[in-house]
């Protein structure tokens, strides 16, 4: 997986989100957009000590989550299948109930209240749409449930299918539409209401990879547009990365890390995360100072942060950030097993003592070539600052 | 013309199959419909004749001319109208069950659909029979009442129409449940949810969702429902006695102590055209239904 990717697309992601701003170059744009956003601290769906389990009591699904999303963030609940962040939807949208805990949303506490009663709309991973009920239709379903007049309803349906780009389709039914158009139906159903938080439950991974990359720039275009709350589920850390505020990395049915995508993926708080998010190079180490270790090869290494508590621990460090240098060098000493060409990278897989490969990216530029051979020997450069020291 | 042989060969079986069981009996009763009546019975052959017809709606009055006989044309619309209410009465108790089936664990629906499909192990009229213990007077439902002392005179409900529309709606009864839980059990459960996510409450989920997707399942069942019990003579003949002639009966009788083939052909006819006529009428409905607007 290629590393500059997301930053480009964060970058005009955060473009998107803006589309009054004059567009600004490379990352400080995004980092901006995001900070203001993060000024506004309001609460919008406060999740505690959350439990679930199922099969009675076999399974469990949630064990204690806490989380509080803030007003208006893009908000993505990533993890592998089985990890419970569906089941956390679940809960907020009103289909399950918890064992224990409680979920509000702005303040009002949810508990017990059905799906119907909930401030909050879904958008399914099946999308979910009426079969029998035309574009419009399904579309108005919501605001019909509401009693609204047909002025109102007419009027607002209009509007939903010009922000969901699909002027024209009002009289199709949904098997006349594909997978993308009826996603986008699902999308402008659950937003007609004006819900207050809108529950996304993987609703991109039924589509090919170039309509997904679209429809990922057009779920943050809406959602600057329409300036609500998204809680987005998914198991794609790209897509997480790319799209979201903040991220909470699950596992088990536990919260491990709470961040935004460049404290997720550059400072992860857990050996699970640093592996999930992104390629990653695991090290076992044994403390020797505050802010020194030694590798099981008796290799000594210096990091820039004392990290996790503890003696034995895992010296984490991303493949681009690490790089090679000229045997003798300081670093790790090695030999080049293997190089891999990707297009925009070249991976270098390097054997060290103790036998561990590590990874190492170097972005290829015009004229570019390979330094070295395989077979040779080298010296891996760890930048102090770019290791990240992780509790076993 | 190697593929032609082919072709022909293959949907032979099935060509086949419907000429001999559908097209020649029907043929048959269309060629005796046309017939003279024979003098003891039967039919004469070659010898034709539209009196079968002339006879379901005239009769001959003393001066040998034809008068309008509203007779069978009664028995028609008493037919129709207990198959429409025994359609009703069957919708009304199917649709809540199947609801109810449909909803259970997988596990507990295998079962339920076995339970609802044990009553056609037993002969039809055996099942009349047994109702006929428990309607009449003196039988298990009015002994009971009398010593409850809920009545005090018995029902009286045996061979009259509501008995008929008892046995049938007893009989038919699986043929609703079963259209309607296929169509109830193949909604994918995320719609519902949809639904109530968006604000519906369960009555609403029910009539603007679960309703609308199982109309497949109750148009169904209301065929499968309607249509012999347009022609059912079992039940009215045993339930319902020979006071409430029904179309069944007539045309079984026609055929057998009447003696009457061709006027017995004629309204099997009558009939066949009057269900045809239910169901084209619905198809037409249905596919303008499904064109999109």
């Amino acid at each position: 997986m290629s590393v500059e990717l997301p930053r480009t697309m964060r970058a005009s992601a955060a473009e998107a989100r803006r589309p009054a701003e004059p567009p600004t170059p490379g990352r400080a744009g995004g980092e901006a957009a995001r900070a203001s956003r993060g000024a506004a601290a309001e609460v919008a769906v406060d999740c505690r000590g959350l439990v679930k389990s199922f099969a009675g009591g076999a399974v469990r699904a949630l064990d204690g989550v806490s989380v509080a999303i803030k007003a208006n963030e893009f908000f993505t609940l990533l993890g592998p299948s089985g990890c419970g962040k569906t089941t956390l939807l679940r809960l907020i949208a009103g289909f399950e109930t918890q064992d224990a805990g409680s979920v509000a949303v702005y303040g009002q506490l949810l508990d017990g209240l059905p799906p119907f009663r909930r401030p909050v709309n879904t958008v399914f991973q099946s999308y979910a749409v009426f079969p029998h009920l035309t574009v419009e239709e399904n579309i108005a379903f919501g605001l019909e449930m509401q009693r609204r007049s047909r002025r109102e309803i007419d009027a607002r349906v209009a509007e939903m299918l010009a922000l969901v780009k699909l002027e024209g389709m009002e009289k199709r039914k949904p098997a006349q539409l594909s997978g993308g158009q009826q996603q986008r139906v699902a999308l402008a159903r659950a937003l007609a209401t004006a819900p207050r938080v809108l529950l996304l439950d993987e609703p991109l991974s039924a589509l090919d990879l170039k309509l997904r990359t679209d429809m990922q720039l057009e779920l943050k275009r809406l959602q600057a547009e329409v300036g609500i709350t998204f809680v987005f589920v998914t198991h794609d850390q790209h897509e997480a990365l790319t799209m979201s505020d903040r991220i909470a990395v699950m596992n088990r049915g536990k919260i491990l890390q709470i961040g935004t995508p460049e404290e997720i993926y550059e400072r992860p708080a857990a050996r699970f995360v640093a592996d999930f998010i992104g390629e990653t190079n695991l090290l076992p180490a044994t403390r020797i100072g505050e802010r020194r270790f030694r590798l099981a090869s008796g290799e000594e290494l210096e990091t820039a942060e004392p990290g996790a508590a503890g003696e034995a621990l895992t010296l984490a460090i991303r493949p681009e950030r690490a790089s090679l240098a000229p045997p003798g060098d300081p670093g790790l000493a090695g030999i080049v097993e293997q190089i891999v060409y990707e297009g925009t990278d070249t991976t270098y897989h390097v054997l060290i003592a103790g036998g561990l490969r590590l990874r190492l990216r170097e972005q290829n530029r015009e004229g570019s070539r390979p330094r070295v051979g395989t077979g040779e020997r080298v010296a891996v450069a760890l930048p102090a600052a770019a290791i990240r020291v992780l509790a076993e | 013309m190697r593929a032609e042989a082919r072709r022909i060969g293959l949907l032979a079986p099935a060509m086949l199959t419907i000429g001999v069981l559908l097209v020649v009996p029907l043929g048959l009763m269309a060629i005796i419909s046309t017939l003279a009546r024979g003098p003891s019975g039967g039919i004469i052959w070659g010898q034709h004749s539209l009196d079968a017809y002339v006879q379901f709606l005239f009769e001959r009055d003393l001066m040998d001319r034809l008068a309008l006989n509203t007779d069978y044309l009664r028995i028609f619309a008493r037919s129709i109208g207990l198959a429409a209410t025994t359609t009703a009465l069957t919708l009304l108790i199917g649709f809540p069950t199947a609801l109810w089936m449909a909803f259970q664990p997988p596990s507990r629906r295998t079962l339920l659909v076995f339970i609802v499909t044990v009553p056609f192990w037993t002969n039809l009229l055996v099942r009349n029979y047994a109702w006929i213990l428990l309607l009449r007077d003196g039988g298990v439902i009015d002994w009971t009442l009398l010593k409850l002392g809920l009545t005090s005179r018995p029902i009286g409900i045996m061979y009259t129409p509501l008995a008929t529309a008892i046995g049938l709606v007893y009989s038919f009864l699986p043929y609703m449940i079963l259209p309607i839980y296929v169509s109830l059990e193949k909604i994918d459960r995320r719609l519902i949810e949809a639904a109530y996510d968006l604000g519906a409450d369960r009555r609403r989920a029910l009539f603007r969702v679960i309703l609308p997707l199982a109309m497949p399942g109750l148009v169904g069942g209301a065929i499968l429902v309607f249509v012999p019990g347009l022609g059912a003579f079992i039940t009215p003949e045993l339930l319902g006695g020979a006071k409430s002639m029904m179309v069944g009966s007539l045309i079984q009788q026609q055929f057998g102590q009447a003696r009457n083939w061709p006027f017995g052909a004629a309204l099997a006819f009558v009939l066949l055209a009057l269900v045809l006529l239910a169901l084209m009428a619905h198809a037409l409905r249905y596919r303008r239904g499904a064109k999109p607007a």
